[in-house]
């Protein structure tokens, strides 16, 4: 998967404007970025990457770049 | 002893409220029928509990095909039963969003449709002696919006629209049908959600419970009441143990 098809994920699962995320935004000055995205951003991981996320490695998270090296 | 060689089946034996009910029934001098996907987990459950002659039986609750040659394999060993408690459950948590239709009928199958097909199955001439009692683990999920528990809410609230038609229809064969809908309770299940330390509002509908958390044995105990001759006249009901929480 391409960088960009995984911001056009991360951008549909926030429901935001296409081209509207970049990578090196930082996570707290996104305000869809609320709890329940952050669960969203739990079962995307599991269901498209195969990968658990726990609440502890999220909270590490800064930027949109942070999520995208998670997924590999 | 209440039930002294009463033959219990429980299903979903290896969780956490589930090993609480089978311990308690154990104690109470009931023959314990334990019902649940891993053969590994059951018999360690087993092993915990007092007594001889108690049974497990591997069965996978999210395939509702295979449970009725379950239920016969367990009659004809085990002849027929005189109670029967649904404690397996599915607790997934999942933005609206993330709910597509795999995901819903997963949780379905497990927490409601299995309830249902076990119900019917177990209530057939034969299978069930006089004075049957069964007990149904709901929640109170399904009695107030909680944000990304569409599905699990959904199949809580279907348990418990079902177990009062199930009561009604039943009565006629003496058979008693009533849910427990447990607040929080400390459980693996809200051990392993990890959501809960990230939604707002899971925090503020903690607060909620103001008696504090339950322990499985809490829900077991109300479990045990409803199996027991001492709710002979109590069916068609679904009784909260949840600190409090549906009282504010």
């Amino acid at each position: 998967m391409t960088q960009e098809e995984k911001i056009a994920m991360l951008e549909d699962m926030l429901e935001k404007d296409g081209g509207s995320l970049k990578p090196e935004m930082e996570l707290g000055s996104i305000e869809e970025y609320d709890s329940m995205a952050k669960l969203s951003l739990i079962v995307m991981m599991d269901d498209e990457f195969g990968k658990k996320l726990t609440g502890e490695q999220i909270s590490e998270f800064k930027t949109v770049r942070d999520i995208l090296d998670f997924m590999g | 002893m209440f039930f002294n060689g009463k033959k219990i089946v429980v299903a979903g034996a290896s969780g956490g409220i589930g090993g609480a009910i089978c311990e308690q029934l154990a104690d109470e001098g009931a023959i314990v029928i334990l019902l649940g996907r891993h053969e590994d987990k059951l018999h360690a459950q087993l092993g915990k509990l007092k007594g001889e002659g108690h049974r497990c039986f591997v069965c996978d609750l999210s395939q509702i095909e295979t449970i009725e040659s379950c239920v016969g394999d367990i009659i004809s060993e085990c002849g027929p039963i005189d109670g029967l408690v649904h404690s397996a459950g599915n607790g997934d948590v999942r933005p609206l969003k993330m709910s597509k239709y795999p995901f819903m009928l997963n949780i379905m199958n497990v927490n409601f449709f299995s309830y249902v097909e076990m119900v019917r199955c177990f209530s057939k001439r034969g299978a069930f002696n006089d004075g049957m009692s069964i007990v149904g683990v709901s929640s109170v999920a399904a009695q107030y919006g909680v944000q990304s528990r569409t599905a699990y809410s959904a199949s809580k609230g279907a348990m418990d629209s079902a177990m009062m038609t199930m009561a009604k229809e039943l009565g006629t064969k003496g058979i008693r049908v009533n849910n427990v809908a447990p607040g929080g309770t400390h459980t693996s299940m809200i051990d392993d959600l990890e959501y809960a330390n990230l939604s707002e509002e899971s925090r503020a509908t903690a607060k909620r419970q103001y008696l504090g958390i339950c322990e499985p044995s809490d829900i077991a105990n109300a479990v045990l009441f409803l199996l027991s001759d001492k709710a002979r006249k109590v069916t068609g009901i679904v009784l909260n143990v949840d600190g409090g929480k549906m009282s504010c």
